[in-house]
């Protein structure tokens, strides 16, 4: 009597997890999937009234269209260089940081960590005038390297604190060991320790590029000509400066969104080991 | 001359110079140290410095002149029409984005905990908002509430919620929950990850203990899941509190803090101050006001767990 009451109650439990988890799966697929579907229905359809779930025929024109007619192709080329330029900017600085943290003992070091996660913590709309006003003095406003720069802010805190729990969890006698056989610092940081921790640079550096594929608020105010102009800024003109083109926009919505999600599927491991060792932005 | 040596390739151990090894490496690792170092103090001490002067000054939008103006920049917020109509849509932003993505993040970490089949795709689909571009989120959102042909719009319509053709986004209260279920969506990911995180990290033996001791799975939950849950939830809760309130994207690229400012929060203000008006002090002022306002949210809300925890830290 009492095991079948349990029984039932651990039936209940499993059935109350899909309960949650089904529908709230749900409210995050579907759009992501009626944007996907809106890219590929002929204008006809969708512009119809009521809308229809599915179409009758299925089209590739939008993706074409903004191709072939709108410039597309210079956003997403600037949104590649500029997100490659800061993953590799951000690792240089991120790990030569983060190992230092871990091996060595220097004056100020709880200084830094701490101010590491206050930079982490601190709001882009904050300190953007600052920094608007200190790249226009740089003159670096409507370049890529002064996106470079505001993307490497934004990620390299949390770079450190992530590669800093990678580093940690080689054991400092690899080191030791090659600093006894005469290897310099950074020849045992550059031979050693970086191809060991490939793994971890490799989702750090993914999370760096998906930041700054995605991020708008800098990227708004830094890029003025067109031809700079990264994949949100542009998008987010596709829809003013035109009438409001749905079916190009979802092209362009899906075009935007399926790398950083392929990306993102790859490192979801290490990613989900980043988030279980206390390191993640959001 | 030391650091030199570092990086000439002699052995660190080998030296002669006299410097002990504990020496050289502290000054080996002040250099790894030093690009991020001088990174943080160019492009974040100097500009908080520089926020908080500017915002002293009044800064001519065409020559770039700077006027010190003292405190009038703050006595303009102060006296601003807007002021209290922002601070309120500010302050309904923030709760309920919070209160949405807690609430859900809580409970889809629970369900995710659980492994049952299928719960490693929903767990990744349930990730994918944490990944999936602000700008792709703004532009389904808004073709979804079209109000001729957006899928959900029109469902509204037929419920009888809204008027034929209309769009939630065109009325106040419509937009206000659209950027706000906007941000849910977003967000609670990652409320659901750290969640799920610490429940990974409960000892099992304490639910056993529990069992023992003939505990209800509603008494496992109330005395063995949220004490473990409350450490996490401190500083998450001030994690999320300072990237909600801040967080400017999606109200600029869903509604633009229309109609009629009805979702005009603080980061909307700052932006259209110096970005529309060129007002670069008067934007400063907003930047530094909005930035004390949530250092002393951050400090009551220590104070208040330190008074709760009974003095405890």
């Amino acid at each position: 009597m009492k095991q079948q009451t349990m029984k039932l109650q651990a039936t209940m439990q499993r059935m109350s997890s899909y309960a949650v988890a089904l529908p709230l799966a749900a409210f995050i697929a579907l759009p992501l999937a009626w944007m996907f579907i809106s890219s590929i229905k002929p204008a006809d359809q969708l512009f119809s009234s009521p809308p229809r779930i599915l179409a009758d025929r299925w089209t590739i024109d939008w993706y074409v269209t903004v191709f072939r007619d709108s410039g597309a192709a210079v956003f997403f080329t600037n949104s590649l260089i500029v997100g490659l330029a800061s993953t590799l900017l951000c690792l240089v600085i991120g790990t030569l940081a983060a190992y230092a943290l871990t091996r060595f003992d220097f004056p100020g070091k709880s200084v830094f960590l701490i101010a590491a996660l206050v930079t982490y913590m601190f709001p882009a709309i904050v300190l953007f005038v600052p920094i608007y006003m200190i790249l226009n003095a740089l003159s670096l406003i409507d370049t890529r390297i002064g996106l470079v720069i505001c993307h490497t802010i934004l990620t390299f805190p949390f770079a450190v604190w992530m590669l800093k729990s990678f580093f940690d969890t080689l054991p400092r006698e690899i080191d030791e060991a090659a600093w006894v056989d005469g290897a310099s610092y950074l020849g045992t940081f550059v031979r050693i320790v970086l191809p060991l921790s490939l793994p971890g640079i490799f989702s750090v550096a993914i999370f760096v590029f998906v930041l700054s594929w995605n991020e708008f608020l800098f990227a708004s105010i830094v890029m003025t000509s067109t031809e700079l102009k990264t994949v949100p800024v542009g998008i987010s003109e596709f829809i003013t400066s035109f009438d409001v083109r749905w079916g190009e926009i979802m092209a362009l919505g899906t075009l935007a969104t399926v790398p950083v999600v392929v990306l993102f599927t790859f490192v979801q491991r290490y990613f989900l080991r980043g988030v279980l060792s206390g390191a993640v932005k959001g | 001359m030391q650091n030199s040596s570092t990086f000439s390739g002699h052995a660190p151990h080998a030296r002669a110079d006299g410097l002990t090894a504990a020496g050289s490496r502290a000054v080996t690792g002040l250099i790894f140290v030093a690009p991020a170092v001088i990174f943080m103090v160019l492009f974040v001490a100097y500009p908080i410095w520089e926020a908080i002067r500017l915002s002293f000054v009044a800064v001519d939008a065409f020559t770039g002149a700077e006027r010190f103006v003292g405190l009038r920049n703050y006595a303009e917020i102060l006296n601003a029409p807007k002021l209290w109509p922002v601070l309120t849509n500010t302050a309904v932003w923030t709760f309920w984005s919070l209160i949405g993505q807690f609430g859900l993040g809580l409970l889809a970490a629970l369900a995710i905990n659980r492994n049952m089949p299928g719960m490693g795709a929903i767990r990744s689909i349930l990730l994918l908002p944490y990944v999936v571009p602000v700008i792709a989120l703004a532009l389904f959102w808004r073709w979804m509430l079209d109000g001729s042909f957006g899928i959900v719009a029109v469902s509204l319509q037929h419920l009888g919620l809204l008027v034929p053709d209309q769009s939630p986004l065109a009325s106040p209260e419509g937009a206000t929950w659209s950027v706000i279920l906007a941000n849910i969506w977003r967000g609670f990911p990652f409320v659901m990850i750290s969640y799920w995180a610490a429940l990974q990290s409960i000892p099992p033996e304490q639910y056993e203990a529990a069992q023992v001791d003939g505990a209800t799975s509603w008494q496992q939950f109330r005395f063995v899941t949220l004490p473990n849950l409350w450490t996490v939830t401190k500083i998450l809760f001030v994690l999320r509190f300072i990237w909600t309130i801040t967080f400017f994207d999606i109200i600029w690229l869903v509604s633009k803090g229309g109609p009629a400012g009805a979702t005009e929060h603080w980061p909307i203000w700052i932006y259209q101050e110096t970005m529309g008006f060129f007002r670069f002090g008067y934007g400063s002022a907003l930047a530094v006001t909005l930035g004390v306002m949530i250092l002393v949210a951050i400090a009551l809300y220590g104070l208040v767990l330190r008074v709760a925890s009974g003095g405890r830290p």
